[in-house]
């Protein structure tokens, strides 16, 4: 279970650094900082995959990277299966399997070796890790390319490695940002068989996307993101009541049309 | 942390940057630098040795002695002039038409009948770094001066058993209190301490830029801070890595000037530098080893530091260029003639260090100055590494 209310995070703006008139038009620009994420809440439940929706620069990766506690919230509050991140963030990490956009993978490492690094990290044994990457590169197809180094790795490889790095260590809940940018169809497929499959043992999945095919296909919540405030929360047949047809498209339209200029939401 | 650690030594070994600037330039740097210094040595030497000098020489009948030795002289040969003049003969230098020109006063032999002193001029182009003609003539004329002294004592009536006390009534032998290994350790010892500071400032510079602003601009960096690890086991794991490396370019640099200085002795048979090279125990190596430990955490820690400020490759290193001559800088403090470590010297950073190999070298060092060394460097290093889990912490700093 992950419920987030109320987030809030802004980063300082430079000195030096003038506004530009765009800047000068967005509500988050103040003359000392940027509020990235203004007010967020939502929640998702065992079982349930959460499509994160958004703009480019909406503040999607601000708030998964303060669910996965790489970056502390100003306000608001984030708990993870009753965890408060704040207060236990090395608790809360061993419940969260996270993957960035960038794979954040060592080249210089085999797709083992990344993987096997980051079990030990999460306190695994030698035994366990064995057994459980080789379920992975089974579950992934992975099992061709396993003592690759990964910088002669293609995309697909990468993003597969990846997704193993983040659920070695068997988490109770799954966040992915941008899990299906940039691969080929087969990878997608792969990609999203494999969050079919959390699903179905229950763990929570919260995902970041710019495909709505995929929201439609797999998703049970949608949030929308934009300029920094949670517009839409709800579930999938509310999104999608949002317009007559029931066009995902056109609903992701009328929430960013609704938004507000000023306050919050 | 020593997840960390050797996670990120397994990929600096497989890096061929890391490499060459921690493995292969500290192996090959000695023998090059050796080699090159060496061959350009011994070729300026042996073709400045073997150049034969045309020369002039104005009223050689005022003196035919030496004349007639510098005729026969393998390294010069004369040409014909009838130039007398210091312009002309200046001139013709400089069409070279020859390389030098003797001038004996036209009044010479008189002079010297009445036993007066007369000067001679040697006119030619100095720019040569190798003078070995001035030392030619300067020889020449030793022996010539000789040989009319102790003409003229004879013909004023000196018993010639008595003449070698006349000419020289007094001679200087040196007896030197310092050892071999004193005098090697003077003029290498500070040159030693400068190669092997600034080594370990090159080893730990690349694995630090690689381990900060690198895992920022690959995005791994995020991805380690989601782990249930806290940050400053993250942070010590990243430095003792950075901290290996930097000392591993200075060990390897030691091992190789210790081997190729000995293969250099042997063929050079250079004695006196093998046996005051064996003086030196290990006990004194250790006790350099000892104190560029610390000096090497201080780089480490202040590297990783920049590196993890920045936020790409490029940026790490443009701010780290500077460092190397604030480095350099207290180095050449303690090349400077006439430093000595004393209670001051051993609490300048860098500049303490370099004193006190010099003085392990020499095999004159005060123990209780290198304790003082030690505790001083370690303390700031401490500070350094304090500062860098501090800074690690920082959201403004991580993710900037």
């Amino acid at each position: 279970m992950i419920e987030i209310k109320g987030l809030a995070k802004a980063f300082a703006i430079s000195k030096g650094n003038k506004l530009s008139d765009t800047e000068k038009q967005d509500v988050r620009y103040s003359e000392k900082a940027f509020h990235s994420v203004r007010d967020v809440s939502f929640q998702c439940g065992s079982g349930e995959v959460l499509g994160l929706l958004g703009p480019n620069g909406a503040g999607k990766t601000t708030t998964l990277r303060m669910l996965s506690t790489a970056l502390k919230q100003d306000s608001g509050s984030v708990f993870i299966n009753g965890i408060d991140v704040l207060q236990k963030p090395i608790q809360a990490r061993k419940e969260i399997g996270f993957l960035s956009a960038d794979t954040g993978l060592y080249g210089k490492l085999t797709a083992f070796e990344n993987i096997a690094y980051f079990a030990r990290l999460h306190g695994m044994k030698e035994a366990a890790i064995k057994t459980r990457i080789d379920e992975l590169f089974t579950l992934l197809d992975m099992h061709n390319f396993a003592n690759r180094r990964v910088d002669t790795m293609s995309t697909g490889m990468k993003q597969k490695t990846a997704i193993a790095r983040a659920v070695v260590h068997s988490p109770k809940v799954v966040i992915l940002d941008e899990p299906t940018t940039g691969l080929d169809i087969m990878t997608v497929q792969t990609v999203l068989d494999f969050i079919k499959s959390l699903k179905t043992q229950g763990t929570p999945v919260i995902f970041s996307t710019h495909h709505l095919d995929e929201v439609g296909a797999l998703c049970d919540r949608v949030v929308v993101i934009d300029k920094g405030l949670s517009s839409f929360s709800g579930s999938l047949e509310q999104f999608k009541q949002l317009t007559p047809d029931g066009d995902l498209r056109q609903a992701f339209l009328a929430v960013i049309a609704n938004q507000p200029e000023q306050g919050a939401a | 942390m020593w997840q960390v650690y050797f996670k990120e030594l397994t990929e600096l070994l497989r890096d061929k940057k890391t490499l060459i600037f921690v493995i292969l330039l500290p192996i090959l740097i000695f023998p090059v630098l050796f080699g090159i210094v060496g061959l350009v040595m011994a070729t300026t030497t042996s073709k400045a040795m073997e150049e034969q000098h045309r020369y002039v020489i104005v009223n050689e009948q005022q003196a035919p002695e030496f004349a007639e030795a510098l005729f026969y002289h393998k390294n010069f040969k004369k040409v014909e002039t009838t130039l007398s003049t210091e312009q002309e003969l200046i001139a013709a230098i400089r069409n070279e038409e020859f390389d030098v020109a003797l001038v004996i006063p036209a009044d010479f032999a008189n002079r010297k009948a009445a036993v007066k002193q007369t000067e001679w001029q040697l006119i030619y182009n100095r720019s040569s770094q190798l003078d070995f003609m001035y030392n030619y003539f300067d020889e020449m004329l030793k022996t010539y001066t000789e040989e009319l002294q102790r003409g003229t004592l004879s013909q004023l009536g000196v018993d010639p058993t008595n003449l070698t006390a006349i000419l020289k009534p007094v001679e200087l032998t040196r007896v030197n209190t310092a050892e071999q290994r004193e005098n090697i350790g003077e003029s290498m010892g500070a040159i030693l301490a400068y190669a092997l500071v600034l080594l370990c400032l090159s080893g730990a510079m690349y694995p630090a830029v690689d381990m900060g602003a690198g895992e920022k601009e690959r995005g791994t960096l995020e991805t380690l801070l989601i782990c249930p690890v806290s940050r400053t086991a993250i942070v010590l794991g990243k430095f003792l890595t950075v901290l290996t490396t930097a000392l591993m370019t200075a060990l390897i640099t030691v091992v190789s000037l210790g081997v190729w200085g000995g293969i250099i002795s042997a063929f050079a048979d250079l004695s006196k530098v093998s046996e005051a090279l064996a003086s030196i125990t290990i006990v004194d190596l250790m006790l350099m080893f000892s104190l560029l430990l610390p000096t090497a955490a201080i780089f480490a820690a202040l590297l990783l530091a920049i590196s993890i400020y920045a936020r790409t490759f490029k940026e790490a290193q443009n701010y780290m260029s500077p460092l190397t001559i604030l480095v350099i800088v207290p180095l050449m403090i303690a090349m400077a003639p006439g430093m000595e470590l004393d209670v001051t010297t051993a609490l300048i950073p860098l500049t303490n260090i370099a004193l006190a190999i010099k003085e392990l070298l020499k095999g004159t060092a005060d123990y209780g100055l290198l304790a003082l060394i030690f505790a001083s460097t370690t303390a700031l290093a401490a500070a350094l590494i304090a500062f860098c889990v501090h800074w690690f912490q920082q959201e403004k700093v991580l993710f900037r």
